[in-house]
């Protein structure tokens, strides 16, 4: 489904991504865990081409991706949804108008570019996003403005937007972190049903390794811009874990 | 079978309300627009049949003609005189009535109510007016200018130090009270000291828009470069217009650039900090401005004290209004309403392309947005009196030419606001838009657009109280409206009539900006 090859990223100098290789099969969930400025987010990025590699190969479903082809890019992005950590919904439009705005990228040919572009959506489409939205629990909120729903129900509405793409990746940069943990709990048991029902590859980064042990069967650590574990949850023993987190303590020790 | 139950839900939940109050409001808004067209004369055919036209009239402008460059380097000098010396006098006369008009600072209730509706009725008054008004009493000269320009500034300042003011931190004052001080000693050492630095920032910016203001203001016979530009239009010498344009431009935008960087410093605090040569220059400008405003001195004491007794004289000639013509008064003052919501309909259209180039998280490409700002600045820096008076010669006489003049003028200020609202906008929606793999119009409708919408209806109801002002006054030099009775009343010194129409623009003036003030309140 998804193969990433001696990935290499810097910025201002510094090495954020160095040469990772990963390979996601069709229908896994993977979480990717990992310190603050490990590279966790930068990879998820590179995945959809907001962040260009310097070095190193992309491959979706059997197709390598040319950054530098637009199109090729949003055809690539086409099939791959994105939940943020702070939802990145539209204030302002309601419920409803930020999921159908999910379909935009599909509808980019003749007629349907035009009306999609002007903001006229068939029956077709609403009737779908309304779907979604009953979908992920919310369907009573579809017509409320996005800025007065609760951050879960924020993040349904995101979910809702991204499954609209009919995506075949579902990616995530921490989509808990602003949540409280009942409101948690909830949105990663909705993002395993979609893995389970639907058979939508999901890579997420998460901060939470109770709910990366209860949700996911692969964890994908990353530390200092390298893989340093890759392997099934219950392999990860606690030693993997201080040995993953406790790069600041021994940088003190060293400074001390 | 759960596809027609979410159907049904859809269709009850969208409401037919909502649906149809917005239907009705778009209805109206399309009859009014269509009304506007009609009364200010909107022809496609007038325009195309102009353009050749209107390409002769640039063409006849080149090459510019400076062979009267010391009368136009005099005239200029004037005309910054003329904003300065207004500015000054105004900011004299604001300080007093902006702390009376002020809830916390006034010293009783009527005090208080009657500056602040003084403040009120000066705002409410075009420049252009109180010039024609001053011009008509005392004569053609500069001083009818710095009058007019003072008593605007009042208007404009009375109120902004009022909100200054209001807006402090009471516990200063209080701890200064407490200790028993005479109310002006608390005025001095705890209302003053927090409100310095927005009094000097909205002081530049009066400065700023009078030497503008200034420059339209000979078009009436006020004194400034605007006579200048008058006669040679009328006279059909494009070469020497163009000249004195091309001055206005420089001096107006350079003017521009130097308050902009001023009131940055104060409100940051950054003034006389940055580098040496900087500040060398700054100083060199106000000490430019200085003398300039000095050696020119405008005002004649001579012509105050001759002038006084004529004021009065024609203030009592304007008694009783005359109240014959009052209907067709109204009917000319509709047509007048409608050439400010064509001018900013077209404002509008202009500016929608404009802001977006202008703003940079759009274009990503600096010489595409800076090329678009600099064409907003040319637009704003123009006034749209100069720009009517071109427009009349290259469409005619008429409304059509005020409805071009306020379109490009204020499509300069609305680029800009537009590309600033651009600009402000949260990032993380549109890339999540841009995610879905939409394309690049798409993700401007979708995500950059509903976030700019409030702000950008709230700019547009301001133009559009703006534009009525403004365009009560652009009959003065032909483009339309009820400004042209107006200066023919005062022309055949028919003071009654003149009262009559001031009262009528008053009256739409202080109006439409209740009407505007409200529903900006309401949009945002």
């Amino acid at each position: 489904m998804l193969k990433m090859e001696s990935i290499h990223k810097r910025f201002n100098g510094a090495e954020v991504l160095k040469n990772v290789d990963l390979k996601v099969k069709k229908g896994e969930a993977v979480a990717l865990i990992g310190p603050s400025g490990s590279g966790k987010t930068t990879l998820i990025r590179v995945i959809n081409g907001f962040v260009l590699p310097d070095n190193g190969r992309v491959v979706v479903r059997g197709k390598e991706i040319d950054y530098r082809k637009k199109d090729e890019l949003r055809q690539m992005r086409k099939r791959i949804g994105m939940i943020y950590q702070l939802f990145n919904l539209v204030d302002r439009t309601s419920a409803i108008d930020n999921v159908v705005s999910g379909a935009l990228g599909r509808m980019d040919r003749g007629f349907e570019l035009i009306s999609s572009t002007i903001g006229l959506f068939s029956t077709e489409v609403r009737e779908r996003a309304m779907e979604l939205l009953n979908f992920v629990g919310i369907e009573d909120k579809a017509f409320e403005r996005v800025d007065r729903l609760s951050g879960g129900q924020k993040q349904r509405v995101a979910i809702a937007r991204a499954l609209m793409q009919e995506p075949e990746i579902l990616l995530a940069d921490e989509p808990i972190a602003n949540l409280d943990p009942r409101t948690s709990q909830k949105i990663m048991e909705l993002l395993t049903k979609i893995n389970r029902e639907r058979g939508i590859t999901i890579i997420t980064v998460l901060h939470h390794l109770e709910s990366v042990r209860d949700h996911f069967h692969r964890v994908v650590a990353l530390k200092d811009g390298e893989i340093c574990f890759d392997g099934r949850t219950d392999c990860l023993t606690r030693e993997h874990i201080s040995s993953i987190y406790e790069f600041a303590g021994e940088y003190e020790c060293a400074a001390a | 079978m759960r596809s027609s139950v979410s159907l049904s839900h859809y269709k009850r939940v969208m409401g037919q309300g909502t649906k149809v109050r917005r239907f009705l409001l778009w209805f109206l808004l399309i009859i009014i627009l269509a009304l506007s067209f009609k009364a200010s004369q909107i022809d496609i055919r007038t325009f195309i049949d102009g353009m050749p036209h209107a390409l002769s009239l640039i063409k006849e402008m080149f090459p510019p003609d400076f062979a009267r460059w010391k009368r136009i380097i005099t005239l200029t000098a004037e005309t910054i005189s003329v904003g300065f010396w207004g500015t000054l006098l105004g900011i004299l006369v604001s300080v007093p009535l902006g702390i009376f008009s002020a809830k916390n600072t006034s010293p009783n209730a009527v005090i208080y109510n009657t500056s602040k509706e003084l403040v009120n009725l000066l705002r409410a008054v075009p420049d252009i007016i109180y010039a024609l008004i001053f011009v008509t009493a005392i004569g053609i000269g500069p001083v009818a200018g710095v009058i007019a320009l003072m008593l605007a500034t009042v208007g404009l300042l009375g109120k902004f130090y009022a909100e200054a003011v209001e807006t402090i931190d009471p516990k200063p004052v209080e701890a200064i009270e407490a200790a028993g001080s005479h109310k002006l000693s608390v005025i001095r050492h705890a209302v003053v000291p927090q409100v310095f630095p927005l009094f000097m920032g909205y002081n530049l910016y009066a400065l700023d828009h009078n030497i503008r203001a200034a420059m339209a203001l000979g078009l009436v016979g006020a004194g400034g470069l605007g006579i200048e530009l008058f006669t040679q239009m009328r006279s059909f010498n494009y070469q020497k217009v163009s000249a004195i344009l091309i001055v206005m431009l420089i001096i107006i935008i350079a003017i521009d650039r130097v308050s902009a960087y001023l009131r940055k410093g104060i409100i940051e605090g950054t003034l006389f900090s940055a580098n040496k040569f900087r500040d060398y220059v700054l100083m060199a400008i106000v000490a430019a401005m200085a003398f300039i405003s000095i050696y020119f001195i405008p005002v004649d004491l001579k012509e105050i004290v001759y002038g006084l007794p004529r004021i009065w004289e024609f203030l009592s000639n304007m008694f009783p209004p005359e109240r014959s013509d009052i209907p067709r008064y109204i009917w000319l003052m509709l047509e007048t309403i409608a050439i400010g919501i064509c001018g900013t309909f077209f404002a509008i259209v202009i500016s929608i392309p404009l802001g977006m180039l202008a703003a940079r998280n759009v274009t990503h490409s600096p010489v595409i947005s800076n090329a678009a700002r600099e064409i907003a600045n040319f637009l704003r820096g123009i006034p749209d009196l100069v720009f009517a008076l071109v427009f009349v010669a290259a469409v005619g006489l008429g409304p059509f030419a005020g409805v071009l003049a306020l379109a490009l003028h204020t499509a300069g200020f609305l680029g800009k606001f537009y590309a600033e609202a651009i600009e402000n906008i949260d990032p993380k929606p549109v890339e999540a838009v841009e995610a879905t793999g939409a394309r690049f119009l798409q993700k401007i409708i979708h995500a950059v657009f509903p976030q700019a919408l409030p702000l950008f209806n709230s700019y547009n109801l301001y133009i559009l109280d703006r534009n009525i002002r403004a365009s009560t006054v652009l009959g003065v030099v032909g483009a339309g409206g009820i400004g042209f009775e107006l200066i023919m009343s005062m022309r055949i010194f028919e003071h009654q009539r003149t009262a009559t129409l001031i009262i009528i623009i008053l009256i739409t003036i202080t109006a439409v900006d209740r009407i505007s003030a409200y529903l900006r309140k309401k949009v945002v």
